[in-house]
């Protein structure tokens, strides 16, 4: 019977405002005392599914009963009152507060006008003894280890009365003692009668901790199971797959010499967790290697690292021979290197800025648009009205604004510029996330055209379909390391992809080391 | 949005920012006017209203109105300054920097330019030129000082900019009481400054209540020209343009976001510097400024409504003018202070830099352009449909 | 120089210093807090401007200092508020809020000191100062043993009530900053925004709040300026302190206890300058120290900030 379900989410969708549909028709739900895994890959649905039982995002349509009765969450508050809390990826605590004070945050114990330091610090201790969550109540947020942090978290989420915890990948920044901890914490925490959703992509821990699973990929759920019931190979089967076949027309890569070259990167994040674990590979003119893996195993550190907006603890990458390591982007462009960012909106345009300004930004010095002390106007309009036109770019002039423009449209100003600067390598970091479907095939196109003329790319993509079936050659990334590398794509199974991507199976360091080619 | 509606938008905002500020400047009056009762009170509002609005260019009494060539250049000459000090404030706040320097930068390229124009002997013409460039070099070195700290030690530049006009006003003081006061003189001034430095007169005519107006106008319009093309048709001024919109964008394409802040600045303090001296060059037959003119916080007002635009800031400059003179006039003729100006020009200033005001009505355009390309797309693919069928 | 030396080792010297230290740190205790919850307030200028105007207008016209001070510190609070308004509501840049308060502070408190009054010597100069007389102004303190003491007492007794609550409101404003509910809740919405909304705090009721502290700040200061520092209100009196408070805010490291220390130096500065123009330096040449002292001592600032985060 319903009683059973704490939580019925019923054919849940919500489309954003701006037309994506992250959730279609999703049922979810939750039995009393159960720690329930969601899993599923980047952009499958499973954070907008959870912002909806948060309150922190309302449903397009379906119905979410909580404890039997159909109830709207307005807001976090009235989650909160519904005993639902939530641990956020990024914590929600204010680093220079000591652990008491972020706990009792908003909801301070008085003593006459002041805080009741003392009594912020015995509630702590008190719920922290109770939960069996040990922290430190007087130690400053900032200078506790990441595992306590998560713990303050989960702690201040039971304080306010949560009954029902949602945990987002709450074991990606933490280590393998502190996920144990967290394991038993957890299982503690079930014991007592909380139920528990816990979002992850790392199947041992899923097996290790949980009851049931709901997966999710594209937006839909793909069923409930007991966890016992599914072995991991299916799990991966479930959760990482190509919705499509793209069928892209390519020609057989012919690899010339080495463009790119990387030996040995090595960085560790701010908290101290190894995003990078020796990586070594190289990129070949007139070929796409491909970077899978499931998003936070090092791709976007590797590619801050060679694009200068970072500095690797060792190891060595070059263009051509000469070194990029630690140099700025201008000196790193005129090697020949193009990037589109990942975050289009904060790296890739001048939002305020006309189209034809954002062609110009990375070669405004340039000898071709300038005479004498002023640009070439000529030269200028030339040069941005050839480049709407290649690339298709829907506007009415190039005088418009480029952030009055849809996100696929955007999207293709910013591969204009970074394509037509005769480039000899192309990073492309997520370079279809989030953009309609014309403007993707587009550019998939124009990249496979690029290679096969000639230029090096470097494909890193959460989508497997993309990243698969336009690569040449693949690596995949798992905790910072390669885990796998394929000179063919082509032979490849989604089943094997997903082994490696969720660290099922790792290739031994001398297959790996293939990737390097000298 | 299309540019059309854009534009249609900037002017029905404008417009309301203005009038709220007429609104609040005639409240202001109300209160301030003289009158025993209300409908006296009224009458003398409406006499300083025609005064504030009508009275810069025409002279209105008994006999009607007529118009008042003087005033007219009286207008044009007092853009002079705060044209140079709009076009510096568009130059820093272009790349998204508060220097707040170009009131001292004024005073201080004024005063250099004085002792230039007065110790050093040049052939006419040279001279002024000489005198206007040298002073606007000082002042863009001393523009090193705020950019520099700020690129390199990210001290405030707003602070810095602002401690820096307080310490050039009293150092200018201190020259001026001990070294360059013409001591023969009651009030502290230098002595007259060279006639081969003079910037000489378009319009000098003594019969007309001796209406001047100096080259010195021309210059300001020939450097309003010149800063437009820098800022939209050249590669710095590009740069600065493009990391005001967003920094990181502006690295990741390769600028060298640290230089380019460090030129706007110092572009910016010469624009101030040449435009102190061709003021007093111009104007004056000595150097007698005691205290910081104002003018720097004027051009910031100018910038502004001039949406950091150069080739606006004349039309702000005349406004500003306009609106001073009009204050002037209400002063002398209905005996309403002229600091009005100050209120109303923070009220218009406020209206203009408000990024959500009328943000409703903006949206509604956004919301009909987009209505529009939709409905044109989907013409546009059905056209395209049946030739393909 | 042994004069100068002289001449500053007295207790009168000593005395100026707290003196003008007084309106920096009411100005500095106002930046803190504002910069705790996240934003900059550089209209403390022309708060204090108009604070100081209607607190000497108002204890004119009522005969009274006590509600001239109060109307200061109302004026400086509703002000404060109506920039909120536009910062927050209205989305304006908050330093071009503060410079259109500024502008305003400047010639706009004259247009009102003449429409109120009715002054109108010359153009420029108009003043309250004609109009105030001793007995409106916010009364000193003879604290009774500590005045006896030689040397001391004549240091530390005898200020305006204002002194002493400006370092009173140095360790008010701490209490309030680390030892409330309020405090704690200011302090979340300045470093994480998101994090005190999660809980409920309401980051737009707390900034509020911050920005109208301020402007009671900059209400004691204004006050202080024209009802005790100077006897009456005259055009631009409060010379830059708004904008010197913002620098010591950033050299005492943000904190109260480090912004009084730098309001002090400042003052001490100022005082330094007072005295060098008794010994016939002129002082214009003196004047300018405490600002130059501000920039100097932000960027000894910035250096020692940028070694430690390379450290780091």
């Amino acid at each position: 019977m319903a009683e059973e379900y704490v939580v019925q989410m019923k054919k849940i969708e919500k489309v954003y405002s701006n037309g994506v549909a992250a959730n279609q028709g999703v049922d979810f739900n939750l039995k009393l005392g159960e720690i329930h895994a969601l899993m599923g890959e980047n952009g499958a649905g499973k954070s907008t599914l959870m912002k909806m039982l948060f309150g922190m995002e309302q449903p397009t349509s379906g119905e979410i009963v909580i404890n039997g009765e159909p109830t709207v969450l307005s807001s976090p508050s009235v989650a909160i009152s519904k005993g639902i809390g939530m641990v956020h990826q990024h914590f929600m605590l204010v680093p220079s507060l000591s652990v008491a004070e972020n706990m009792v945050l908003g909801m301070a114990p008085r003593k006459g006008i002041f805080i009741d330091k003392a009594k912020a610090i015995e509630i702590t201790k008190e719920n922290a003894e109770k939960y069996n969550l040990h922290v430190d109540p007087e130690m400053r947020v900032a200078d506790i280890p990441v595992g306590m942090k998560q713990k303050v978290e989960i702690l201040k989420a039971l304080i306010r009365g949560a009954k029902i915890l949602i945990l987002d990948e709450p074991t990606a920044v933490l280590t393998a003692q502190e996920t144990e901890e967290l394991f038993r914490e957890l299982t503690h925490l079930k014991q007592q009668g909380y139920t528990i959703v816990f979002i992850s992509h790392k199947l041992n821990e899923i097996k290790e901790i949980t009851d049931r699973i709901t997966i999710m990929r594209n937006g839909r759920s793909m069923g409930v199971y007991e966890t016992k019931d599914v072995t991991k190979e299916e799990i991966s089967r479930l959760m990482v797959g190509r919705d499509v076949v793209l069928n892209v027309q390519k020609d057989e890569a012919k690899p010339g010499e080495t463009i790119l070259s990387v030996r040995d990167l090595e960085y560790l994040n701010e908290w101290n967790k190894k995003m990078l674990d020796k990586v070594s590979f190289d990129v070949r003119k007139g070929e796409i290697l491909g970077i899978a893996g499931v998003e936070g195993n090092g791709q976007k550190e590797l590619v801050d690292m060679l694009f200068g907006f970072a500095r690797p603890m060792a190891g060595t990458a070059t263009v051509e021979g000469k070194p990029i390591i630690a140099k700025g982007q201008q000196e790193i462009r005129e090697l020949g290197v193009s990037l589109i960012p990942e975050d289009r909106m904060l790296y890739g345009i001048a939002g305020n800025a006309t189209i034809e300004e954002n062609f110009i930004s990375d070669r405004c010095n340039a000898k071709n648009l300038n005479k004498g002390p002023l640009f070439d106007m000529k030269a200028i309009h030339n040069l941005s009205e050839k480049l709407v036109e290649d690339y298709k770019v829907l506007c009415k002039s190039p005088e418009q604004q480029v952030g009055m423009l849809s996100g696929g449209n955007i999207q293709k100003v910013v591969v204009a510029r970074e394509f037509s600067n005769n480039p000899k390598l192309i990073l492309a970091n997520q370079p279809t996330r989030g953009i309609d479907v014309g403007a993707t095939e587009f550019i998939r196109k124009k990249l496979v055209e690029l290679s096969r003329s000639g230029i090096a790319v470097l494909l890193v993509s959460a989508d497997l379909a993309e990243v698969m079936e336009l690569s040449d050659s693949l690596i995949v990334m798992h905790n910072g390391k390669i885990v796998a590398y394929f000179d063919d794509t082509k032979k490849l199974s989604d089943e094997e992809m997903g082994e490696y991507m969720l660290g099922l199976k790792e290739m031994s360091p001398e297959e790996i080391r293939r990737v390097c080619h000298d | 949005m299309t540019k059309k509606r854009e534009m249609i938008f900037s002017i029905v905002r404008a417009a309301l920012a203005i009038l709220i500020s007429l609104v609040v400047a005639m409240l202001l009056i109300f209160i301030s006017a003289d009158g025993s009762s209300v409908g006296e009170k009224f009458k003398m509002t409406g006499e300083a209203l025609k005064q504030l609005l009508i009275g810069p260019l025409f002279r209105v009494n008994a006999n009607g109105v007529s118009f008042e060539g003087k005033r007219l250049a009286d207008i044009l000459s007092a853009m002079i300054p705060t044209i140079f000090t709009g076009l510096s404030v568009c130059v820093m706040f272009s790349a998204n920097q508060f220097n707040l320097g170009s009131e001292g930068g004024i005073m201080l390229g004024a005063f250099v330019s004085a002792v230039v124009a007065i110790y050093y002997p040049m052939p006419a013409g040279l001279h002024a030129v000489m005198a206007v460039v040298i002073g606007g070099a000082v002042v863009a070195l001393v523009m090193l000082v705020p950019a520099i700290l700020k690129v390199k030690l990210d001290v405030s530049e707003m602070v810095c900019s602002l401690m820096l006009n307080y310490v050039i006003m009293y150092i200018i003081k201190y020259l001026m009481n001990n070294y360059y006061a013409d001591k023969t003189k009651g009030q502290i001034q230098t002595y007259p400054f060279l006639n081969s430095s003079r910037i000489a007169s378009i319009v000098n005519n003594p019969v007309i209540n001796s209406a001047k107006l100096t080259w010195g106008f021309v210059i300001a319009l020939i450097a309003v020209i010149i800063t437009g093309l820098f800022m939209y048709r050249s590669r710095w001024g590009y740069q600065i343009r493009m990391i005001g919109i967003n920094k990181d964008f502006s690295k990741y394409s390769g600028m060298k976001v640290g230089f380019i802040i460090v030129i706007s600045q110092v572009i910016g303090g010469f624009l101030a510097g040449a435009g102190g001296g061709i003021e007093v060059l111009g104007r004056y037959n000595t150097f007698s400024w005691s205290s910081l003119p104002g003018y720097g916080w004027t051009g910031i007002t100018i910038a502004i409504l001039a949406g950091n635009n150069p080739y606006y800031v004349p039309l702000a400059a005349f406004f500003m003018a306009y609106l001073q003179k009009g204050c002037d006039m209400m002063a002398t003729y209905a005996n309403v202070p002229m600091q009005l100006i100050s209120i109303v020009q923070a009220v218009i200033f406020l209206f203009f830099a408000a990024e959500q005001f009328l943000s409703k009505y903006k949206q509604s355009l956004v919301v009909k352009t987009a209505q529009e390309e939709i409905a044109a797309k989907a013409a546009l693919s059905k056209e395209g449909g049946a030739a393909n069928g | 120089m042994a004069n100068l030396i002289a001449n500053m080792l007295t207790p009168e010297f000593f005395f100026s210093i707290f003196r003008i230290s007084a309106p920096i740190i009411y100005a500095t205790l106002g930046a803190i807090v504002v910069e705790k919850a996240g934003f900059a307030n550089i209209g403390l200028e022309g708060l204090m401007m108009f604070s100081a105007l209607f607190g000497s207008l108002i204890s004119y016209y009522t005969q009274n200092w006590f509600w001239g001070f109060i109307f200061a510190l109302f004026v400086g609070v509703v002000m404060s508020l109506v920039m909120g308004f536009f910062a927050f509501k209205l989305k304006t840049d908050i330093i071009l809020v503060g410079i259109a308060i500024n502008m305003m502070g400047s010639g706009g408190t004259l247009f009102l000191c003449k429409v109120i009054t009715g002054i109108t010597e010359g153009n420029t100069l108009a003043s309250t100062t004609g109009l105030v007389t001793s007995k409106l102004m916010i009364p000193s303190i003879n604290i009774p043993i500590i005045s006896s003491i030689p040397f001391i007492g004549r240091v530390i007794s005898g200020h305006s009530l204002l002194t002493y609550l400006a370092f009173i409101f140095c360790y008010l404003t701490y209490l309030m900053l680390y030892k409330t509910s309020l405090g704690l809740n200011i302090r979340a919405v300045g470093e994480n925004p998101g994090a005190a909304s999660s809980v409920g705090v309401s980051v737009l009721k707390i900034k509020y709040i911050a920005i109208a502290f301020s402007g009671l700040m900059s209400g004691f200061g204004g006050a202080f300026m024209s009802m005790s520092y100077a006897q009456g209100w005259s055009l631009d009196m409060v010379a830059g302190r708004g904008f010197i408070a913002l620098a010591a805010q950033a050299m005492g490291g943000g904190e109260c206890f480090g912004g009084m220390l730098s309001s002090i130096l400042f003052g001490f500065a100022q005082a330094l300058g007072i005295k060098f123009s008794s010994i016939g330096v002129d002082s214009n040449l003196a004047s300018p120290i405490p600002y130059a002292i501000t920039i100097i001592s932000l960027t000894i600032f910035g250096i020692v900030n940028k070694r430690k985060a390379y450290k780091k």
